[in-house]
């Protein structure tokens, strides 16, 4: 079994869960002390030690369900004919294999026992010659399920279930009862025979998908941002999320080595005081340096709407990096939405700030509008610990770029970033005012896609803010 | 000790705690494995009550550490009682006189004093906080750290330390080990996402709303005397109510106080007047309620009737 689940763990790292060595073991140990018996508990154990993020358990599930035949999907019939849940004729059987000095062959009485987990396993070992590499259309199925009954001897097993039918006959079971018996036992050849099929079906389905899911995101990854449909911009989601996480820790690592106690000699001496001078209490600097403040403004217009939508997410996952984080949206009017970001949950914070914020969104693009009216309203919230991080095409649809607006705002701040969404061989054709802007910006990247949306972020969550902060 | 999954399952139902599969899995894996559980999941489903029952099933006694922003290191493991050894030395000073009088120089005196610094740095004036406390326990002991995501990552990291090797050093007592790995819980309700580190050293699960017929099981259970009816009408109109997109939808704990008032109420059947008068138990914000009150006939629609 342990060489499935680690096949299956294979699986749910391609699929981008993050699975650690040590958690595999975990998995392994977990799923050795419970065993196999139910479905269930053992759906439970595995997901406890391979889940940890709430949206990877829908992959799990998936995953789960290709990889571990689902006695359930057999259908009601089956399903009890299978599981030992008739006792009276289970235990009937049992008397017999146990009292009798029958010779039977290995698969009759692994289906007179009738543990479902064992003859899943029965069936795996008996796949491993078919060829299964060979599997890639449903038109196969049929051929390769043939191709594993034939490695179990079918003839043998129909002797064998003559053979315990007579004898039962010759304890004095009535006819009725004979009739109950084999009907059961053949109940459990047919299980056996549709057990077979569903496992092909499943190999299948789970080698369509490992193709399929590895070159989506590969590719989404690298696709222009405003080219993303609604249904990859669902998907890019997870990706994004796991990008902020990764950062995070990053952060929240280094800061820890950092600021390992070094002695704070004036706390010591002040402390001391209260003890007639002696420094009874050591004091460490304090553990909390000033986190960095951010203000972002991001441009909502339709043409970047995407590039919006992640920065937004980006921002919204590292909030706690900062010790404060406002934000901004605008198309030509601009309005604050921090209230929305350290209240509602991510996806609705970014919905509101997408479409309900207090903007036009309809109205065409006018960067130097924007900027003029932040720097007339909120120049004086801005100090030497902000950094503006700015996210827009600059294409300002001819208007007045108002440049100067940008320059006073940099006069107050620790700096400005701007991400812009377009490619830079754009940048300053037709009305894009990119070459006008970037003389008063700090640090200036073009992110077209996730990929470069990562990288700005991650260079400037460890480079930007590691300097002097 | 628990010897199967179902034996955990019946001991949380006879401590009056409904414990699904999955969670009497975990549960039975972590004392199994020795591994810290992590919960998460919306507030009032039961994650902290699941702690203090575990505690209560398994004669373990519960220790707790509630977590918030500005825990730091010294606030959960130790803090050294600086009152009482400052008391000390004053009503020594006489002793600590006669210990440095015939010391020829500064040095020498300082040395004699630090030849002493074991009495005044011992258990007697260490004041054991609650991860101390699990790793000194003479019993094996059920350790609830409630909330860590509202503590700071850098107390995380610290944290899993801890539950890494159960050791932690005193500068001035050496290392100290614990007796018994306790069985550790940790929740969260998500306000900030957990470090890698912490969630691969967990068994991880996650306790969403339960299904009706556990929600139902959980009434039952603490409000007894509850009509059947009645109980199967709070749970379908809960279900319902958590449905509307509200800010925050009402927890197991909220069905549980809902159906407790119902009962004072002497209610037999849910209907409109009743359900308005009583929604404040269930919904907390304005624009829930109003929320709540625009949907009535929804929710209130094809319930079960006495
Ligand atoms: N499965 C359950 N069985 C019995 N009682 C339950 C169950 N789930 C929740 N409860 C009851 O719901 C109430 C809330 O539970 P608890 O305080 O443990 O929630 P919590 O998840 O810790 O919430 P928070 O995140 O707000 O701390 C308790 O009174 C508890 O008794
Ligand atoms: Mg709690």
């Amino acid at each position: 079994m342990d060489e499935r689940i680690l096949e299956f763990i294979g699986d749910l790292r391609r699929a981008e869960v993050r699975i650690s060595p040590s958690e595999a073991l975990d998995a392994l140990g977990a799923t050795a002390e419970i065993g196999l018996e139910d479905r269930e508990t053992f759906k439970a154990a595995l997901a406890s030690t391979l889940v940890k993020e709430a949206r990877d358990q829908a992959t799990f599930d998936r995953i789960f369900n290709l990889y571990f035949l689902d006695l359930e999907a057999l259908g009601e019939g089956l399903k009890k004919a299978l599981g030992p849940e008739d006792p009276k004729m289970q235990e009937l059987l049992d008397q017999l294999a146990n009292e009798q000095d029958l010779d039977l062959d290995e698969m009759t009485e692994l289906l007179m026992r009738g543990q479902g987990s064992e003859m899943e396993m029965a069936i795996r070992s008996g796949s491993q010659n078919a060829g299964l590499e060979r599997l890639m259309y449903f038109l196969q199925v049929g051929y390769f399920s043939r191709r594993i009954q034939d490695q179990f001897d079918w003839a043998a097993m129909e002797r064998d279930l003559e053979k315990i039918l007579q004898m039962l006959e010759a304890k004095g079971l009535d006819p009725g009862q004979l009739a109950r018996i084999r009907n059961y036992l053949e109940l459990r050849l047919e299980a056996f025979r549709r057990m077979i099929r569903q496992h092909v079906e499943r190999e299948l389905e789970r080698r369509a998908w490992r193709q399929g899911e590895k070159l989506t995101r590969e590719v989404l990854a690298d696709k222009p941002l405003f080219a993303l449909s609604p249904d990859e911009v669902a998907q890019m989601k997870t990706v994004v999320a796991r990008l902020a996480r990764k950062i995070k820790d990053a952060l929240a690592l280094r800061q820890r080595q950092e600021e390992k106690g070094r002695i704070d000699a004036r706390r010591t001496i002040r402390k001391s005081l209260q003890y007639g001078g002696i420094p009874m209490e050591v004091m460490l600097r304090r553990r909390h340096r000033e986190k960095p403040r951010l203000i972002t403004i991001c441009d909502v217009s339709d043409s970047v709407r995407n590039a919006s939508r992640f920065m937004l997410q980006l921002v919204w996952s590292l909030q706690e990096c900062f010790s404060r984080v406002q934000s901004y949206v605008f198309v030509s009017e601009i309005a604050e939405v921090t209230q929305a970001f350290s209240s509602l949950p991510v996806e609705r914070a970014i919905e509101w700030a997408l479409k309900g914020a207090p903007v036009d969104f309809h109205c065409r693009s006018d960067f130097g509008y924007a900027f003029n009216r932040f720097v007339r309203t909120e120049l004086e919230r801005l100090d030497r610990r902000t950094t503006v991080m700015i996210l827009g095409d600059a294409r300002n649809n001819y208007n007045d770029p108002q440049a100067w607006a940008l320059r006073m705002i940099r006069e107050r701040v620790k700096g400005i970033i701007w991400l812009n969404p377009e490619g830079q061989w754009g940048w300053g054709i037709g009305d894009s005012v990119m070459p006008l802007y970037s003389p008063h910006c700090n640090f200036v990247r073009e992110c077209r896609t996730i990929a470069q949306l990562g990288e700005a972020v991650d260079s400037l969550v460890h480079q930007w803010w590691r300097r002097g902060r | 000790m628990f010897q199967t999954v179902e034996e955990v399952q019946q001991r949380f139902r006879d401590a009056k705690y409904i414990a699904t599969r999955r969670i009497s899995t975990v549960v039975y894996l972590a004392s199994r494995m020795g591994r810290p559980v992590l919960i998460e999941g919306p507030a009032g489903v039961g994650k902290t009550e699941l702690a203090k029952t575990l505690s209560e099933i398994s004669s373990r006694p519960l220790i707790r550490m509630q977590c918030y922003e500005g825990l730091d290191e010294a606030k959960a493991l130790y803090e050294w009682k600086y009152a009482k050894q400052l008391l000390y030395t004053q009503l020594l000073r006489d002793r600590i006189g006669e210990l440095v009088a015939n010391a020829p120089s500064l040095p020498d005196a300082v040395d004699k004093i630090a030849g002493q610094d074991d009495a005044f740095f011992s258990f007697r004036f260490l004041a054991p906080r609650p991860l101390l406390s699990a790793i000194l326990a003479e019993d094996p002991t059920v350790l609830l750290v409630d909330e860590i995501d509202k503590a700071e990552p850098e107390f995380e990291a610290f944290l899993l330390e801890v539950l890494s090797d159960f050791q932690v050093s005193v500068p001035e007592l050496g290392t100290i080990r614990a007796r018994h790995i306790p069985w550790v819980v940790l929740t969260s309700n998500n306000a900030r996402e957990l470090s890698d580190g912490l969630k691969r050293r967990c068994l991880h699960l996650f306790i969403d709303f339960p299904a009706p017929a556990e929600e139902l099981a959980i009434i039952r259970l603490k409000v007894p005397e509850i009509p059947d009816k009645l109980a199967e009408a709070v749970v379908a109109a809960v279900g319902k109510i958590r449905s509307l997109d509200l800010r925050k939808p009402p927890s197991v704990s909220e069905s549980l106080d809902w159906a407790r008032s119902l009962v004072i109420l002497n209610a037999k059947q849910l209907d409109a007047a009743l359900v308005e008068s009583t929604l404040t138990m269930l919904v907390k914000y304005e624009k829930d309620l109003e929320r709540v009150k625009g949907a009535l006939d929804k929710v209130l629609a094809d319930l079960p009737q006495a």
